[in-house]
């Protein structure tokens, strides 16, 4: 279903620049869309027209299918529904107090002061920003300022969340924790907009993505097939996705399997083709044709693969015992992930879990879970990344907890049976909070987790 | 980064007590202060004040000292000027200028010490407030004094933006220093002038930004401002009254005292 809809739209601003071309752009409901494009190529204007304060030359804004209009009451129901986020976050953040500048988009909403109140509150516990709720912005580290400008429009309760360039200027784990904010606003079933050029980000983040340039939108689609087409990509003045370039290089050395499209580190690991030959050193009264058990691979042979079984058939014996041997292997145990809902949390049982639960590597995802984390003094390994992260530990035969809250349960949840789904690995996935509930609730809302479950943490 | 007055209230241990209980304490050690007549009484407030101020709101005594140091130079000058200049009285002390006699007399010295004591504790009792009283807490007292809300709202928002031109404004001189700009008087002259237009410009672009932001959220005229209750509790209100019978004591007590002369 459409949500926002543009037609032939056209900008030009007072002193005659072009600043829109007949831009034509549809925005489905409830997914991630990455407006791509080099700096100057529109994106910020046409972000300005679609909340109504820039108003086209040409062509109209449609949200729910409806033209915009321009009076003030039409205006007043788009932006409470449009929330944009500026690139600067100094712009948007004129309260003297993050507190009061939370609350001003609900106090003009016209909401009653209880209401204002308990907004506010659940807002600024949600991006885990209550204890600076009583700061001037002027304290805040630019990570900071970015959530509560993001803090200010998930006030407003928008349906569409616009973020022009959401990650300039902040620290790779600043910036995973904004990203982590939007998945989670995402899976509630908001539309999230953000403009970027950053291909990397697009690449991996987005459902959809258009291609801005000299004021037009020259290609959309999804971004498997967008960030392959090299052609459109120059004209754009952009590059490739890294980990698409890394792929393609493999590729060509016959390294990978063909045909496939990596989004992550996780999925480049799962289409590596894996070594057929290896050198190994035998006894004496090996024949060729002999299989032998090589046992599980460690050290050089399999750094960080250490849960590998492999059996050999022995092709050719060179002098010095040294054989020719075709592998044959299989996983013997992935690791497992384990989920921590610290929604539910009971410190001691967390305390204990990790201590007793032989954990390898503990992750935690969103500023709230960092915060309690931080708060029982558990030491983090993985702060950004999480997921990712611990899929990689994982697929290496490590234990690997990820603490996290609210919708990112079912984002890390989806994300791993995906994997699992696509790759044909069997890691093992729970959540182990004491709390039956939750965890009946997940296998409920991801379907086939069941067969994944393991027993032992029942 | 530079700490200012501002900064040091908003992590001041004091800034959880009731504003208007604050208020009430500096305007009394001021109204006290000036119609006191002996040097005494002021001398005792600023004391006290200063004491609360470093001890209650966890002032850095050097940072204080060196605020307080301003006014102070800047008195003790009058000071000399009111003791040469008024009064009669016995002279205490003189010389020969061009054959113009400039003496110091009993009743200047007096009336030196007296404005001298008296500046010093308005300036602590004003201290107090602006180092326990962020002007985040000043808006919700306005609010309630019945200020007009857009007289409020404008200067909420003149606070917010001082400190982001203070940034911009510290970045472009800082640009201009590495860059020589600062080399010698005239390119100092030229560089400040850049500055200033250029900061001109950002505070329009700003504001032009500002409104589409505020737009941008639906604004139609409100800002919400953090009404806070802050109960006073007992102890709070045992030592101010302590404070208060003390000062008052002490204004009676010495009442016509002087620093030199005795009882008058």
């Amino acid at each position: 279903m459409t949500i926002l809809e543009t037609r032939n739209l056209v900008y030009i601003y007072p002193d005659g620049t072009i600043a829109l071309d007949n831009v034509s752009v549809k925005i489905e409901m409830g997914k991630k869309i990455a407006f791509v494009g080099c700096n100057g190529s529109g994106k910020s204007t046409l972000f300005l027209t679609l909340n109504g304060t820039l108003i086209p030359k040409k062509g109209e804004v449609l949200f729910h299918g409806e033209p915009v209009k321009y009076d003030a009451k039409s205006l007043r129901e788009l932006r409470k529904n449009v929330g944009i986020v500026f690139q600067n976050s100094d712009d948007q953040l004129f309260a003297p107090t993050i507190y009061q500048d939370v609350a001003f988009g609900p106090t003009n909403l016209g909401y009653s002061k209880e209401k204002v109140k308990s907004v506010v509150q659940s807002t600024l516990d949600y991006v885990g920003l209550n204890p600076l709720k009583k700061k001037p912005p002027h304290h805040l580290s630019g990570g900071q300022k970015k959530r509560v400008a993001i803090a200010g429009i998930v006030a407003m309760e928008p349906e569409v969340i616009i973020l022009d360039e959401p990650l300039s200027n902040l620290d790779p784990v600043g910036a995973d924790e904004v990203m982590d904010l939007l998945n989670e606003l995402n899976y509630f079933g908001k539309t999230i907009i953000i403009s970027t050029h950053d291909v990397d980000l697009a690449y991996r983040w987005a459902d959809y993505v258009f291609i801005m340039n000299n004021h037009q939108v020259i290609g959309e689609g999804v971004p498997e097939n967008i960030f392959r087409n090299e052609e459109l990509l120059q004209r754009a003045y952009l590059r490739k996705p890294q980990i698409l370039e890394v792929y393609e290089e493999l590729r060509r050395r016959l390294l990978v399997k063909a045909n496939g499209c990596p989004k992550d580190i996780p999925d480049l690991v799962r289409i590596l083709k894996e070594p057929e030959l290896m050198w190994v050193k035998v006894s004496p009264d090996v024949k060729e044709g002999d299989s032998i058990n090589l046992g599980l691979l460690h050290g050089d042979f399999a750094l960080n693969y250490p849960m590998e079984a492999v059996n050999g058939k022995v092709l050719h014996i060179h002098e010095d015992c040294m054989a020719i041997v075709e592998l044959s292997r299989h996983y013997v145990r992935a690791g497992s992930i384990m989920i921590y809902d610290t929604d539910h949390h009971d410190s001691n049982f967390l305390r204990l879990f990790i201590s007793n639960g032989d954990v390898d590597t503990v992750g935690a995802m969103g500023k709230r879970s960092k915060l309690i984390a931080e708060k029982d003094n558990i030491h983090l390994d993985i702060t950004s990344g999480v997921i990712d992260r611990s899929i990689l530990n994982a697929l290496c035969g490590q234990r690997c907890l990820i603490i996290t809250h609210g919708g990112m349960i079912y984002h890390a949840f989806e994300r791993i049976t995906h994997y699992i789904k696509e790759s044909g690995i069997n890691i093992h996935v729970d959540i182990i909070n004491e709390n039956g509930d939750i965890s009946s609730l997940a296998t409920a809302c991801t379907g086939d987790v069941s067969c994944v479950r393991s027993s032992e943490w029942g | 980064m530079t700490y200012i007055l501002d900064d040091y209230a908003l992590n001041s241990p004091l800034r959880e007590k009731n504003n208007w209980l604050k208020i009430l304490i500096t305007i009394f050690g001021i109204l006290v202060g000036v119609s006191s007549n002996s040097p005494v009484t002021p001398l005792v407030i600023s004391l006290c004040m200063g004491f609360a101020t470093i001890h209650f709101s966890k002032i850095p005594p050097k940072f204080y000292f060196k605020i307080m140091a301003a006014p102070a130079g800047f008195v003790l000058v009058s000071a000399v000027i009111i003791s040469f200049f008024t009064g009669v009285g016995n002279e205490i002390f003189g010389f020969e200028f061009f054959g113009h006699r400039f003496g110091v007399n009993t009743d200047g010295i007096n009336m030196a010490v007296l404005v001298l004591a008296r500046t010093i504790s308005g300036m602590s009792c004003l201290f107090f407030l602006s180092l326990s009283t962020p002007m985040i807490e000043l808006f919700s007292v306005l609010k309630t004094t019945r200020f007009p809300d857009s007289f409020i709202e404008i200067s909420m928002m003149m606070y917010r933006y001082i400190f982001v031109f203070m940034e911009v404004a510290m970045g472009i001189k800082y640009a201009q220093t590495v860059r020589l700009g600062y080399k010698d008087f005239m390119t100092s002259l030229k560089s400040l002038g850049m500055l200033g237009t250029s900061l001109f410009i950002r505070a329009w672009e700003q504001g032009e930004k500002l409104y589409v932001s505020m737009n941008s959220r639906c604004y139609d005229g409100r800002l919400i401002l953090m009404e806070e209750k802050k109960p006073i509790k007992r102890s709070d209100i045992i030592l101010t009254v302590a404070y208060f019978i003390l000062v008052l004591i002490v204004f009676y007590s010495t009442k016509n005292i002087l620093l030199i002369g005795g009882i008058s």
